[in-house]
């Protein structure tokens, strides 16, 4: 059977696009032929496919018809529906069933085929180009459809690398590959990929930081890999800020020191290679231009110009942020290394290295504060300050990092907040999600003790609604938790996991004396129960419950973890099944009722202010 | 490499450009902040009659100068634009032509199209298309406009911007602006290098807040009068003028970054209305010259 060989030439693709044809691809390919493809070609001027042995037509399709018991009144409509005889239908399982001749896969009908696949495509990005209204993610110059030696669409030629070769003969389906390497062009990726990845690895160590690795394959169709160096001078630069136009700007591979590898997509490698570290030794001049009249400024005189930089709408400036950060962090139990770590920390906001480079917020603080001789754990903690910058990335290492980002964190949220800018469905143009899942995080994984106070109301659950999702526990457990008095988020997330490990009969126990007095509480629905007063007590049960209680609370006042508290409560279980036993809370005498009913509902307060709601918890 | 110097670089790209049908237009006279705003780009481009061309414009962005300290920075510079419309199935390769015509041996040199999706917020317009390396200096940007003042285009326009500073540092091998070469003998800095300082020192430091919010408002009330009248090429200058007072303001960091987004929309209505009602007056003038 024959070769199909299908390519779309281009002018040149954006690497994401061609990602997005390369997961579309396989899948059209399947829609409109019925096989799989052999072989798929990605590259930035063309998207081609491949199949070996194309069958002559598709498969035949059977098609289910109306059910055997209705054959008189419909057989013959559905026969003729598919262009046969009634008595070429088939029965089974009770239905008729019509098998429909596969399309021929020959001629014009393939060509419809192709077109059909490349009108498929879809892009994120697309544009126009002509009146032709075709959209593509840039412009479609040429088709090329091979069947064996036939060409079905097209002039049977493809074109080879820009400047190396010009139009080349495809002579026949099964020679395209050959065919284009011979004009310069590599056109499978996988391949491309491995000898950038070969190249990069002959030159020694080599990294891709900002990961352009990914962009660079599908930046060229005959990738040379070039060893370059930069004058030494510009070493004096901190070292992202070198890398930070090698790789960001130029999509270069640092290799450590002042050498570096171009991915070239042809030349004359000498006059290239001289090109490019012309090209990267003035932006790291530019750089070093900007560098130094934002040192001469140092850290303290950018940190003087935050006033007249707006943090967010309605929140004031950067300066205002910054204050509202140095009492944060006070609250948070900040030393002086972290307090001063807050006051600077938003100083390279004003820095026009920031400006050009906006990833290296953070990182240009710190060295910055290094240059004016601040201490080792103030630059640290500005450094890690955005950190964790994304799921799963680590926390700052440092104590004051971890302090001053939850600090900047909880003052994002709590400004959003306020102002009425909740995250909706999937927009949250602030990140605030990521914000609030990094406090959770700083505070379970990272030991932070963080007053829950310091969170607003609104901006306090949604943080603690990320600790449901993020904690290894039915979320139950922290929904109960979150109802208890603890004052930090660390220990709503211990409490959480000392319920969801607890035996199941101590929990039950606890659960169920909870529940009940609770429920009785509410049911009565009297309020403004006066205080208990012990000579109303009529029955031993009620003194019990009373004399429990004054044990419970000394030892959960005294209990050092959740494990004892949950122990010092115990001490209520028993007591308090017998009243339930024993006593008629609703006694005749409102006197008597209500201070059994304010018996109970202390009794609960205790419970839930120590060890959460555990209604919440289902049994 | 002994490159074409600075005006011979201009030249032979008008005598390019030339002979592939394109008006030689000169430069737009207020300022610009960029070579798209000029109006036989911006207007010309709307609508469904052909165009073809191409010119220098003087790039002013106040807040780009370096006072003639960083050989990289300008507050003034120039670009080489050029305009097909519609834009033909063979542009790349005119394009690439240019190139050569400048004496660039292209097979010698790594040569790539890097994804560049152009935007200007403040006139309502985007496309798509490429920054032009060679061997990694942007010498080019590339864009198929699909919106020009808010309205999507009737013929696409391929539109190449020259970033005559880099072509010339290209060409000439030179590692500073202010060292290349214009005529035989001058060098970019003798002509250019103090207007940076004075102009820096004006922009950043001098320029009048007051008076300049003053007739930010001004050219806006001016524009709508004339929009009024019926005249979008004069209301189209006073658009032009609110951008260059904009962009002093903000130099003069005059501007916050919640009142700039106010600025800009600002700017973009203005210009979207333009747009509306050129192409309204085109309409009218086509349905005259029929009749």
């Amino acid at each position: 059977m024959p070769t199909l060989l299908l390519e779309i030439g281009c002018e040149e693709l954006p690497a994401a696009a061609c990602y997005e044809a390369e997961a579309q691809f396989r899948e059209l390919v399947r829609t409109h032929l019925g096989v799989d493809p052999s072989k798929v070609y990605i590259g930035p001027r063309r998207l081609a496919v491949v199949v070996d042995e194309l069958p002559e037509r598709t498969e035949d399709q059977w098609a289910k018809g109306p059910p055997e018991a209705r054959r008189d009144e419909a057989a013959a409509g559905f026969a003729r529906k598919h262009g046969l005889g009634e008595d070429e239908l088939e029965v089974r399982d009770g239905f008729l069933w019509a098998r429909v001749a596969g399309e021929e896969l020959r001629g014009e009908v393939l060509v419809d085929r192709m077109r059909a696949i490349v009108h498929g495509l879809t892009f994120t990005k697309s544009m126009r180009w002509d009146d032709s209204g075709h959209r593509f993610a840039r412009p479609i110059r040429w088709a090329c459809e091979k069947l064996d030696e036939e060409t079905l669409w097209g002039d049977g030629r493809s074109f080879g690398r820009r400047f190396f070769a010009d139009a080349v003969e495809i002579s026949t389906a099964r020679a395209y590959p050959e065919t284009l390497r011979a004009a310069g062009v590599e056109p499978d990726a996988a391949e491309r990929e491995r000898l950038i990845r070969q190249g990069l690895d002959g030159l020694g160590e080599w990294s891709d930081p900002a990961g352009v690795l990914r962009e660079v394959i599908h930046l060229v169709e005959w990738p040379i890999v070039l060893e370059a160096s930069f004058d030494e001078r510009y070493l004096a630069l901190p070292e992202r800020v070198v890398q930070a136009p090698m790789q960001a700007d130029q999509r270069y591979f640092p290799l450590g020191g002042n050498r570096f590898a171009v991915v070239a997509n042809g030349g004359d490698p000498d006059l290239v290679r001289a090109g490019h570290q012309n090209v990267l030794e003035s932006r790291l001049e530019d750089a070093t231009f900007t560098f130094e009249r934002d040192v001469k400024k140092a850290i303290d005189g950018l940190a003087a110009e935050l006033g007249s930089i707006t943090f967010f709408t309605g929140a004031g400036s950067f300066a205002d942020k910054t204050e509202r950060l140095v009492e944060l962090v006070e609250r948070l139990g900040g030393g002086e290394a972290s307090l001063e770590a807050a006051r600077l920390a938003k100083a390279d906001q004003a820095a026009e290295l920031v400006r050009e480079f906006p990833d290296l917020e953070g990182y240009i603080g710190a060295e910055y504060a290094r240059l004016a001789g601040y201490p080792e754990a103030v630059c640290t903690a500005i450094e890690e300050h955005y950190l964790p910058d994304a799921a799963g990335a680590p926390l700052p290492a440092s104590e004051g990092g971890r302090l001053l980002s939850a600090a900047d964190k909880i003052d994002n949220l709590n400004v959003a907040f306020r102002l009425g800018r909740r995250p909706t469905g999937s927009r949250d143009p602030f990140g605030l999600r990521r914000d609030a899942i990094g406090v959770c995080r700083l505070a379970v994984e990272g030991g932070l003790t963080i007053p829950r106070e310091v969170l607003e109301d609104e901006a306090r659950a949604f943080v603690e609604e990320r600790l449901e999702g993020l904690m290894d526990v039915p979320v139950e457990f922290v929904r109960a938790a979150r109802a208890s008095n603890v004052p930090d988020l660390g220990s709503v997330a211990e409490l959480a996991r000392v319920l969801a490990t607890l035996e199941d009969a101590r929990l039950d126990r606890l659960h169920t004396v909870y529940t009940r007095a609770s429920n009785i509480v509410r049911k009565a629905g009297e309020d403004e129960l006066p205080e208990v007063r012990p000579e109303l007590f009529v029955e031993e049960a009620e003194r019990q419950v009373a004399e429990a209680q004054d044990r419970a609370f000394a030892g959960l006042s005294e209990a050092g973890s959740f494990d004892e508290a949950v122990t010092a409560a115990e001490e209520l279980a028993d007591p308090l099944a017998h009243f339930f036993d024993e006593v008629l809370v609703m006694a005749d005498d409102a006197a008597v009722r209500r201070n059994r009913l304010r018996l109970l509902h202390d009794v609960r307060d205790l419970l839930r202010s120590s060890l959460g709601d555990l209604a919440q918890i289902p049994r | 490499m002994g490159g074409l110097n600075y005006q011979d670089m201009i030249r032979a790209l008008e005598a390019y450009w030339a002979e592939r049908e394109c008006v030689l237009m000169q430069p737009y006279h207020t300022e610009l902040g960029a070579g798209t705003m000029n109006p036989a780009t911006f207007l010309r481009c709307l609508g469904p009659r052909p165009w073809r061309a191409a010119y220098v414009e003087p790039v002013i962005r106040p807040g780009d100068g370096r006072y003639g300290e960083n050989p990289f920075r300008f507050q003034h510079y120039y670009q080489y634009q050029v305009v097909l419309k519609p834009s033909p199935a063979d542009v790349l390769d005119l394009y690439f032509a240019s190139l050569r015509h400048l004496g660039i041996e292209l097979e010698r040199h790594d040569v790539r199209l890097v994804e560049d999706d152009w935007e200007n917020p403040t006139i309502g317009a985007w496309g798509l298309g490429w920054e032009v390396w060679m061997d990694g200096m942007e010498v080019t940007q590339w864009t198929y406009f699909q919106q020009l003042g808010g309205l999507d285009v009737d013929l696409v326009t391929a539109e190449m911007t020259y970033g005559l500073e880099r072509l010339a540092l290209f060409l000439q091998g030179k590692r500073s602006a202010f060292e290349l070469e214009w005529a035989p003998g001058v060098t970019w800095g003798e002509i250019y290098r103090e207007a940076e300082r004075q102009w820096s020192a004006y922009n950043f430091e001098e320029a009048p807040v007051d008076v300049l919010m003053r007739r930010f408002d001004e050219h806006e009330a001016e524009c709508k009068q004339l929009l009024e009248r019926a005249l979008p090429l004069p209301a189209y200058d006073q658009v032009l003028k609110a951008s260059h007072v904009f962009n002093l303001l903000d130099a003069r960091g005059a501007i916050s970054v919640t009142a700039r987004a106010g600025y800009i929309a600002r700017v973009r209505d203005l210009a979207r209305e333009v747009a509306r009602l050129y192409l309204a007056s085109q309409a009218e003038e086509h349905a005259d010259a029929a009749a």
